[in-house]
């Protein structure tokens, strides 16, 4: 070695060195903050790799009816998930789920797309698969990392009634829903109540998940079952107890059979609804299977709109059954006595328009009560111009037309209550007075009600002007601690209708029926007094609709009926022997019960 | 005995060996826990084979510290003539996936490229220890560069280019130990410093004034001047537009293939889970054979390249400086033996060694902490690997070779 490099040598010793042991303490600074700086994150990232989180799912509260039949029961039904980072690291999985679900391996990758919400969050697959399938999955276990099953509720309807619209039906939440308030703790891919009584009380009927630790390994296969972390127990979600008598409901659901319309009948001593039906309906089955989307768009195309609850989504112009709102308002202002008459000749003039009455011959001289009986238009024609547009306005009002009933079901409409504001808008101010008026004071024009409103017009007048809000459920029950909760009964009072007035109206709903020439006979019952009003509404669509609201026994009122039978005609003809068949049978059935004491 | 009477052992040597020991069982102590949980009995009998591997390297160890010097200083032709031809053997013998880097004797897989690196040392050392040899002649410096780059194509076809890198990471440390001075180095790492920076405006840019103070500090005339700029700002000009040329695929590869993009479902999640376990591991460790991020498999290749993590995890920062310090000791005892051998020979081929064993350590633990591309580079003494533990073991053999016989010529 040359003497001058030998010098250099001590030299490049120190420099190689430093070199050295700065590159060395990069690498410690970097442990160091790994290790130490950001300990609990790494910590916390190893706790999650390792600590695989399992939902139990509760299972769904059952529903029963007011005699506790079970009306809506639970089949554990399975559905098959997978973790997306799996298919990130092989095809493989893909591959063999994709044979063993029979769904191309595109349409998987796509689900798991648009559902995913976190590289290691389980998406839903596939729902309600057989158990073929089910043992194809566990033979092919090892080969299947990330793929895992769930159960799942799936409801079955063991009594012989539909009820659909009342029950609704369940399916998987969607992505937008989750955002929701009312879904906390929900996750995509899990199953919630979409309509009637399964949506307004999922939160309810869906009880509480628990949660389970596993540890497994890097593939996702359980390691062992005991953690250190505790797991939760999932609660079930509660039962509910129905005010419907399915017995009640299977007999009004045959009456309505191949009519399209609605019926109800309630308890009108508390608001208990008894029986519910919309026709066309659609069998609840069809939705506790996986429904086709091609049954979906069926079902959502079908001009008879088989999905719409016609008893709260649907609007009609109330006909002749409004006489019963023009009667109160004319009453309760002292517009007229009940034996002051007036002659019905068959049409009443104003200005240059013609209104005619339903009979053309005419009454001849109508009371308040044979006007009633016969429900003799020009005698309200009449009565409307005497009350005048305010009047009729506000007794509607009081009467809380235009405001829904509050019933425990999705998405009720107010109907259409039109005040001077609203019709001078829609006609002008000119062409306002008296015509249009007529045709309010016969329940037609520009008004329009749910059957429910006029429901609760009958129940108001039955109770002398109490109405207890319409529901459909008696009481929760926790079917662990089987406690119950009840339902507590909301009631409004009718201010400034004096009882009086109820009971000349009742008198006149009475007569309606038992009368010689009642347009509700086709309602008497022997030894139940039925009192009621029949309608007849004129409508755009075709045939008028037909009416029928009253309740029994008259003395003594129980219950509440109001049937609407969709282009079906006279209301005395179509509606009023439906009620009478379901009064009799309410009445029928009662007795049964009573008999059991 | 006869022979040993001639070596001076000091109390430094003796330590010395037991760090390698203390590494080496740490080293399976990783490997038995890596393997501890798993079914299949391939990976279960990683430990035992370490072991045989282990003792088997002492041997050959030992053999290389008793060797005469004269006999290591004219083996290093034939050795580096054999070490390539085996490497030329493995490019024939492409099996699985097409990567080639094994041999198989007799049922044992031999890396041949693992040999080269030490043919290579050798050969280098021998060149470079020539009274006679002048860096500043530029035949000189070519031959040494030879020496390098003829293993380094060899070993980036296989493909390997963690392997491949490490001859190019010999060279200049060596031959700036070998006397070449800052000025040449500079001159020719400034290429490749220009062609990386001349993605970057800014950078080329700094870059550029950087190398035109540099140079004129020197002062080595105005032609050599003029005519390194002109070479640097042609390169600057020519690589991106070489680079616009490729395709897109080709980019993605060549990037991947220097561990310069990072496919996050491939590399990144090693890298991600390489840090989760050794950040989780905190001050104290989770003890050994209780990291569940090794124990349940979440680390890749946890036994072979990233077998720190496991360290890191199991022994928490405790275990790693302990690790880190030994490692670092038996670099600067290496530096420090080159530096007081009387030999030139024996002076540069420690310096080999402990430029391989070193570029190895930074490069790997860089990787595992997530400050180095993942490059595929085995960590000595603790990663599983026969023929790689054997080669380390060499490599400490010429050091303890040279230290015993620091005072003769």
């Amino acid at each position: 070695m040359l003497e001058n490099q030998r010098k250099n040598v001590k030299q490049k010793q120190i420099q190689f060195s430093f070199i050295v042991v700065f590159l060395f303490v990069i690498i410690l600074v970097r442990i160091f903050y790994l290790q130490i700086y950001k300990k609990t994150q790494y910590l916390k990232a190893s706790e999650n790799n390792r600590i695989r989180e399992v939902v139990l799912e509760p299972t769904r509260g059952l529903i029963f009816d007011r005699n506790r039949k079970i009306v809506v029961d639970n089949h554990p039904s399975y559905s098959v998930n997978i973790v997306p980072f799996e298919i990130k690291k092989s095809d493989s999985v893909i591959t063999l789920i994709s044979k063993i679900l029979q769904i191309e391996p595109d349409s998987i990758l796509k689900i798991v797309e648009t559902k995913r919400t976190g590289l290691f969050t389980p998406v839903k697959l596939k729902r309600q698969i057989d158990f073929e399938t089910l043992s194809k999955i566990e033979e092919n276990r090892l080969d299947l990392p990330g793929i895992g099953y769930q159960i799942e509720p799936r409801r079955s309807y063991p009594l012989d009634i539909r009820a659909a619209h009342l029950l609704g039906y369940l399916g998987e939440i969607a992505r937008d829903e989750l955002a929701n308030p009312f879904y906390k703790e929900l996750r995509i891919g899990d199953i919630v109540g979409k309509n009637g009584l399964e949506r307004v009380y999922d939160e309810v009927l869906r009880g509480n998940k628990g949660y389970s630790y596993v540890e497994v390994d890097a593939i996702g296969r359980e390691v062992k079952k005991r953690t250190e972390k505790k797991g939760i127990l999932p609660h079930p979600g509660h039962n509910i107890h129905l005010t419907i008598d399915a017995d009640l409901q299977k007999s009004l659901e045959i009456r309505m059979e191949n009519l399209n319309g609605g019926a109800i009948v309630v308890d009108c001593t508390n608001g208990e609804v008894l029986a519910m039906v919309s026709k066309p309906d659609y069998d609840p089955e069809l939705f506790s299977k996986l429904i086709s989307e091609k049954k979906w768009n069926e079902l959502l195309n079908d001009p008879g709109k088989p999905l719409y609850n016609r008893l709260v989504q649907s609007v009609y112009p109330p006909g002749s059954t409004y006489k019963l709102v023009v009667a109160a308002a004319a009453l309760e202002k002292k517009k007229i006595r009940t034996w002051d008459t007036t002659y019905c000749s068959g049409s009443y003039k104003i200005g240059k328009d013609n209104f005619n009455c339903w009979n053309l011959d005419g009454h001849g001289r109508v009371d308040f009560f044979s006007a009633m009986e016969k429900s003799c238009n020009v005698y309200f024609y009449k009565l409307g111009q005497k009350i005048g547009l305010e009047n009729w306005t506000t007794f509607s009002k009081k009467l809380l037309f235009g405001v829904p009933t509050g019933i425990d079901l999705m998405d009720e409409k107010a109907g259409l209550l039109p005040d001077r504001k609203y019709l001078e808008k829609r006609y002008g101010r000119k062409l306002l007075p008296k015509g249009l008026l007529v045709n309010l004071s016969i329940g037609q024009g520009d008004l329009l009600v749910t059957p429910l409103q006029m429901l609760r017009l009958v129940i108001i007048i039955a109770n002398d002007g109490i109405y207890p809000k319409l529901h459909l459920v008696r009481y929760f029950e926790d079917p662990i601690t089987n406690e119950k909760q009840w339902v507590k009964i909301d009631t409004t009072q009718i201010v400034n209708i004096s009882k009086k007035t109820y009971s000349t109206i009742k008198y006149g709903m009475y007569r309606v029926v038992h009368g010689k020439n009642g347009t509700a006979k086709a309602a008497y019952c022997k030894n139940i007094e039925v009192a009621g009003k029949t309608g007849t509404a004129e409508n755009p669509h075709g045939q008028p609709h037909s009416w029928f609201v009253g309740f029994a026994p008259f003395d003594n009122p129980k219950i509440a009926i109001c049937i609407l039978v969709e282009n079906g005609g006279s209301g005395g003809k179509i509606a009023a022997p439906i009620a009478q068949k379901i009064i009799k049978k309410y009445f029928t059935i009662e007795k049964s019960n009573y008999a059991h004491f | 005995m006869h022979i040993f009477e001639k070596f001076e052992f000091t109390f430094a040597d003796y330590i010395y060996i037991l760090s390698i020991f203390i590494l080496v069982v740490m080293g399976l102590l990783a490997i038995y826990s890596a393997s501890y949980q798993v079914e299949s009995p391939g990976l279960k009998a990683n430990f035992s084979k370490q072991i045989i591997w282990f003792v088997i390297g002492i041997v050959i160890c030992t053999i290389t510290i008793i060797l005469p010097t004269r006999a290591l200083f004219s083996m290093s032709y034939w050795f580096y003539g054999m070490s390539l031809l085996l490497v030329v053997l493995t490019l024939f013998l492409k099996h699985d996936g097409g990567v080639s880097r094994w041999i198989t004797i007799a049922g044992v897989k031999f890396q041949p490229s693992e040999f080269l690196k030490i043919a290579t040392i050798l050969l280098l050392a021998r060149y470079l220890s020539y009274k006679k040899r002048n860096l500043d002649k530029i035949k000189d410096l070519a031959i040494s560069f030879v020496i390098i780059l003829v293993p380094f194509l060899l070993i980036s076809q296989q493909p390997d280019l963690g392997t491949a890198l490490v001859f190019i990471a010999i060279i200049l440390p060596l031959l700036f130990w070998a006397g070449l001075s800052i000025y040449y180095l500079l001159v020719i790492v400034m290429p490749f410093v220009v062609m990386i920076a001349s993605f970057n405006y800014y950078a080329f840019f700094v870059v550029m004034i950087l190398s035109t103070l540099f140079l004129f500090i020197f002062r080595r005339g105005m032609v050599a001047f003029f005519l390194i700029m002109i070479f640097n700002i042609l390169i600057g000009i020519i690589t991106p537009f070489l680079w616009r040329q490729l395709q897109a695929y080709q980019q993605h590869r060549l990037l991947t293939f220097l561990g310069l993009e990072i496919d996050p479902h491939g590399v990144g999640y090693q890298i991600i889970q390489s840090k989760v376990a050794i950040g989780s591991g905190g001050f104290w460790g989770k003890g050994i054979l209780n990291g569940s991020q090794t124990q349940l498999r979440f680390l890749p290749a946890q036994h072979t390249d990233f077998v720190f993590s496991v360290v890191g995890e199991e022994l928490g920062f405790i275990g790693s400086v302990f690790i880190l310090g030994l490692l670092l000791f038996l670099l600067l005892r290496g530096i420090y033996i080159a530096s007081i051998v009387k030999n030139n020979f024996l002076s540069h081929l420690v310096m080999g060694a402990v430029v391989v064993l070193g570029f190895h350590i930074i490069i790997n633990i860089g990787m595992t902490v997530g400050i180095m591309p993942v490059t595929g580079l085995p960590l000595p003494f603790l990663s599983y690997g026969g023929t790689f533990l054997i080669t380390c073991l060499i490599l400490i053999g010429f050091i303890i070779h040279a230290s015993i016989r620091r005072f003769r010529y």
